[in-house]
């Protein structure tokens, strides 16, 4: 799936966000949008050399400052789960409404 | 060696899905992962992610796990041939041991590419816009 779309399916996930110029962002994801625009809460803000220290509650980033973002590995399996999961309940919910259509026929 | 075969679509990343890559940052770091997924912005999806470091004839390797990167930050993709990537004609090292080396040497390139882009730009008139914070 696309890039977005695992950020999208990141959310309340804790991450690490590094920008263009080096400082860090640790925190769980709130939001995000199609420009990489994210909102965080809990969150630690380390300088670029790591030396200074903040903790914030919340924090927006502006998506163009993005260099990279951490996430947890466990992430892509958790959103293929949530894929196939959202695929049966479609699949069930449409297999029950077509046999119950055939079954006035007869 | 087959391995090298150019793409035949142009400009697209399809063909590299679902294999291992080395991704170089324009901070100059260097990335090893399974690239999961792209987009129009050429955002990467990279599992099980090492980066890497070099140092003379050294060199060390981290776990960083599963990154999304923004796409402006990549300055080059390549495929990593797995029947060669063990014939590294380097030692590998532990992380702590060489990244200070590492940093040293990267302090001292920043310190030359600098001392470069002013001499180019009092003695030759080029212009000292560009390549902001680029370390590769």
């Amino acid at each position: 799936q696309l890039p977005l779309s695992l950020l999208n399916a990141a959310q309340n996930k804790p991450m690490l966000v590094e920008l263009k110029n080096g400082e860090t962002f640790n925190g769980h994801l709130v939001n995000c949008d199609n420009f990489m625009n994210i909102t965080l809460r809990e969150v630690y803000q380390t300088n670029a050399d790591g030396d200074r220290f903040w903790k914030l509650k919340e924090c927006y980033i502006r998506g163009s400052t993005i260099k990279y973002l951490r996430v947890p590995d466990t992430l892509l399996d958790a959103v293929k789960e949530e894929q196939n999961k959202a695929r049966e309940a479609g699949r069930s919910a449409r297999g029950a409404h077509v046999s119950g259509a055939g079954n006035r026929g007869v | 060696m087959d391995s090298l075969i150019p793409f035949t679509t142009s400009g697209s990343l399809v063909d590299c899905v679902d294999r291992k890559m080395l991704v170089v940052l324009r901070d100059g770091r260097k990335l090893q992962g399974v690239l999961r997924s792209y987009d129009q912005f050429a955002n990467l999806v990279l599992e099980d992610t090492v980066e890497r470091i070099y140092f003379r004839d050294l060199f060390a390797e981290t776990w960083r796990g599963l990154f999304l990167i923004r796409g402006e930050n990549v300055v080059l993709l390549g495929e990593v041939d797995l029947d060669q990537e063990d014939d590294v004609p380097l030692r590998q090292v532990a992380w702590n041991e060489l990244e200070p080396y590492y940093q040293q040497e990267l302090a001292a390139k920043r310190i030359r590419e600098e001392t470069k882009a002013q001499v180019l730009f009092e003695q030759k008139g080029f212009c000292k816009e560009g390549g902001e914070g680029d370390g590769y």
